[in-house]
């Protein structure tokens, strides 16, 4: 390899996904000797953009350059030739396997005479490869089903490093929210490794939500919003204020057509008293009938386990629940649907859809006891002419109640458990990333049912991660660190950027 | 069946290879049903030998459509053969200590659904794979049942005349040209069993759910189903099935023998999966699970009838099986039985579980 730096340059990356443009001319230069720190919200471009490098996805259009001269990347073998390294946010470790073989897994195993596996080489190569990343506490004959969730990261980055003729030279590493599921000590690790990987001549591009982290490891930071790239300079030329207002960047007000009306005469619907379960340390707060309350936070601060605590998925530990001015004694989904309180899950097609099913079967399922003759026999006339008029009532763009919910786009799909949610003539509905991956359309229908939902009485408790449709829609937003409920403010006059710096705000 | 076609949304043009995909296994029902009348046309194609066909199926049928129930949840029930076996003996026990046949029935469908119970409650409440904890009763109940009749066969005079002449026995319907006609008791039982798990999988809210269940399970859970109970509902049921199905066999056979039931577990499970290949998703229903044991009866009843050797017939059988199961995942729907096959594994128990 030549004495000059490593160097791979990305120009017009462009890629468009059935219309929707998810990624506009992108260009990005990545460094040997120096980390590159790439943030943005939700759905900015981010992951697709990492995509094309790793060859898991074929430009629409792509020029690049490693060491000046042009590359293709055809697939994601190419990638690994071409001396490209991934480590994603989920950890794709063996448990059953020792932390030597994980290392390994992508590499044959050290042999004698070609077949018998040469134990000893393993785990001395294994061995090495960890103590030239410095890390040392990590024995490889171990149970990789013992490691930590940090020590698996960095298993997983050592991995990165074995290979035919992998002799220390530098490499692209690209990671995509290595810290999600760390603690704070496992991050300093983790850092370690990074600066160490650094100063061998490694270019790093390091995907975060994280900015403080930045601030800490990173030496140039590329901000990206709607697929395009907004601005790449050295991180000592900007600030966090600066960052976020480049990645929310638009103008919030033309969007708040009418937020509810909350009546605070009235006596509240919901009263949550010093709610605590195992994932949430501490939650107080009330909602009104036709109140919509919006939960912000960060990844891992307790949102999504609020609801599940509501929901009665999670036991509480501590605290009471009060709806309608009647204490609720313990919860359980089945329980929770019964007492009017609906729910939209964040994961729709795992926790949501009966995807081999009729759009009727989907719709009715929480429902069933209502639509039948002695909580027996099943009135299929009447369900099925409910599933139709609530199909309408969303807007569904079906085949008929009888299409498979597989074959519905993702916002049809989401349409399809807002019926379900508001077949329950919910008093309560807890939503979950209610227009996570669906498309600009579907989304305004669903703010409209949403708004629909809450002047007719309903009481909303919504979790987004996108902080416009939070400012837009709420009443009040409860904003959960560390999860706890840390502050209870209303929406009104709220920017994005005050929002996310609450958020990223420490205890 | 039930009332697919008229809302789904409007199809391709035919082309035959869905079609052979989708109903496969129904056309080589019939190419099996031709090809015996064609090798035995003076004895297969007679009313009396359908009308003894329906009497050997009719205790494969029985745990099959029970089994169908456990099937649609995304569970298995190993354990229903060793039961039928344990009921066979309890029944028998009855008899020898001087119990009328009432009291040996109920003791009998008691412990079928004592031993369901306990199925369900390991997998659901406890939490074992299906897979793991029927094979364990399995071997509990099998081992139960040669301790209780210590390793002999009950048969003889202890056994009342009317409980042995119930398994042979028939309604008479009537003549049809110079043969008389008649409806085997078993048969009817199997026809009632039918019926049963036909309105609880098709027309009831439990059906409903239970199909919920097996479609998605977490889903089913926030969805408000009370999943645990049903998963037990699902195993009590298979147990009691299991405990028909002894019964008819003590009776049919007038012998009670501590392992005589336990072919039944793996033919159950092979109609059940030849009965998938029918439904569009691949989940398991009773309708198909009808023509799956009609095929293994046919097949029983055919090869013997050309006098093949019972092992080479075994062989077929299960060529048979295979050869279904592997027509109709050609392709588009393999993704489907990928699909409960995982589910399936997934809930094996896993290394530091």
């Amino acid at each position: 390899m030549s004495a000059a730096a490593l160097s791979l340059e990305v120009r017009h990356a462009s890629k468009a996904y059935g219309g929707v443009q998810a990624l506009v001319d992108a260009g990005l230069d990545l460094v040997g000797g120096e980390v590159h720190g790439l943030i943005g919200e939700n759905g900015a471009g981010k992951s697709t953009l990492i995509k094309l490098l790793a060859g898991l996805e074929a430009p629409d259009r792509m020029t690049a350059r490693l060491n000046g001269s042009v590359i293709e990347i055809g697939d994601s073998a190419a990638a690994y030739r071409l001396g490209l390294r991934f480590i994603h946010q989920e950890l794709n470790i063996v448990p059953a396997l020792s932390v030597a073989e994980n290392l390994f897994i992508n590499n044959p195993l050290p042999r004698f005479g070609g077949i018998f596996i040469d134990w000893r080489a393993l785990y001395r190569r294994a061995g090495q490869a960890l103590h030239s990343l410095g890390i040392r506490h990590i024995n490889p004959r171990r149970r990789a089903s013992s490691l930590s969730a940090g020590d698996a990261m960095l298993v997983k980055i050592a991995s990165a490093f074995i290979g035919e003729g992998d002799s220390g030279e530098p490499r692209i590493m690209i990671m995509d929210e290595p810290t999600a599921a760390l603690n704070s000590a496992e991050v300093a690790l983790l850092f370690d490794v990074i600066d160490r990987l650094r100063a061998r001549g490694d270019a790093l591009l390091y995907v975060t939500h994280r900015l403080d982290e930045l601030f800490r490891i990173a030496q140039r930071v590329t901000v990206m919003r709607d697929g395009r790239i907004i601005n790449s300079r050295a991180i000592a030329e900007t600030s966090t204020s600066e960052l976020i207002t480049e990645m929310t960047g638009r103008s919030v007000a033309d969007r708040r057509a009418g937020a509810s009306v909350s009546s605070d005469e009235a006596a509240p619907r919901l009263i949550v008293r010093g709610l605590r379960t195992d994932a949430v340390a501490q939650a107080s707060f009330s909602l009104a009938s036709g109140e919509i309350l919006g939960i912000a936070g960060l990844v891992g601060s307790g949102r999504t386990e609020l609801l599940h605590a509501l929901l009665g998925i999670a036991p509480l530990l501590a605290g009471s629940i009060e709806l309608d001015g009647r204490t609720l004694p313990s919860l359980s989904p089945a329980r929770a649907w019964q007492l009017g309180i609906a729910y939209v899950p964040e994961e729709r097609r795992s926790q949501g859809l009966f995807l081999g099913d009729r759009v009727s079967q989907n719709i009715t399922v929480p429902h069933l006891d209502r639509l039948s003759r002695l909580k027996m026999f099943l009135k299929r006339g009447e369900a099925d002419a409910l599933s139709r008029r609530l199909g309408e009532a969303v807007r569904l763009k079906s085949a008929g109640i009888g299409q498979r919910a597989r074959q519905l786009s993702g916002g049809n799909q989401q349409k399809l458990l807002f019926a379900r949610a508001i077949l329950a003539q919910p008093r309560l509905i807890l939503l979950d990333e209610p227009t996570r991956g669906v498309d600009v359309g579907a989304k305004y229908d669903i703010y409209r049912l949403i708004r629909r939902l809450a002047a007719d009485g309903a009481s909303i408790l919504m979790v987004s991660s996108e902080l416009d449709e939070l400012i837009a829609l709420c009443d009040r937003i409860l904003l959960m660190r560390k999860g706890r409920a840390a502050e209870d403010l209303p929406a009104a006059g709220l920017t994005e950027n005050e929002l996310l710096e609450r958020c990223y705000a420490f205890e | 069946m039930k009332d697919r076609g008229s809302t789904e949304p409007a199809r391709a043009a035919f082309s035959p290879e869905r079609f052979l995909r989708r109903y496969g296994t129904l056309v080589g029902f019939i190419l099996i049903v031709i090809f015996f009348w064609t090798q035995r046309p003076g004895t297969f194609m007679t009313i009396p030998n359908w009308v003894n066909i329906t009497r050997q199926m009719s205790i494969l049928g029985v745990v099959a459509f029970t089994m169908t129930i456990v099937m649609v949840t995304g569970d298995f029930d190993l354990s229903i053969g060793a039961l039928a076996s344990l009921v066979g003996i309890v029944a028998g026990t009855t008899f020898q200590n001087d119990g009328a046949v009432g009291t040996a029935v109920a003791l009998s469908l008691l412990v079928g659904a004592a031993g369901g119970l306990l199925n369900g409650v390991l997998v659901a409440y406890i939490g074992i794979s299906a897979f793991v904890a029927t094979l364990g009763t399995l071997t509990v109940f099998r081992g139960l049942a040669l301790y209780i009749s210590g390793g002999a066969s009950i048969y003889g005079r202890v056994i009342p005349a009317e409980f042995s002449s119930f398994g042979r026995g028939a309604i008479p319907l009537g003549k049809i040209g110079a043969t008389d006609l008649a409806l085997p008791n078993l048969t009817i039982l199997a026809i009632l069993a039918l019926i049963f798990v036909f309105i609880i999988l098709n027309y009831t809210i439990v059906g409903r759910r239970l199909y919920a269940i097996g479609g998605n399970m977490e889903a089913a859970r926030f969805g408000g189903i009370r999943i645990n109970r049903l998963r037990l509902l699902s195993f009590v049921i298979s147990g009691l099935g299991a405990a028909v199905a002894g019964l008819m066999l003590f009776s049919r056979l007038s012998t009670a023998h501590p392992t005589q039931g336990e072919g039944l577990m793996l033919q159950a499970i092979a109609a059940v999966f030849l009965g998938m290949t029918l439904s569009e998703e691949s989940q398991p229903n009773v309708g198909g699970t009808l023509i799956g044991v009609l095929i293994l009866g046919v097949l029983a009843n055919g090869l013997t009838q050309m006098q093949i050797d019972t092992y080479i017939q075994q062989i077929s059988t299960g060529a048979i099986i295979i050869l279904a199961v592997t027509l109709s995942s050609l392709s588009g729907q393999q993704r489907h039985y990928g699909r409960w096959l995982r589910r399936a594994l997934r809930r094996l128990p896993r290394e530091g579980d």
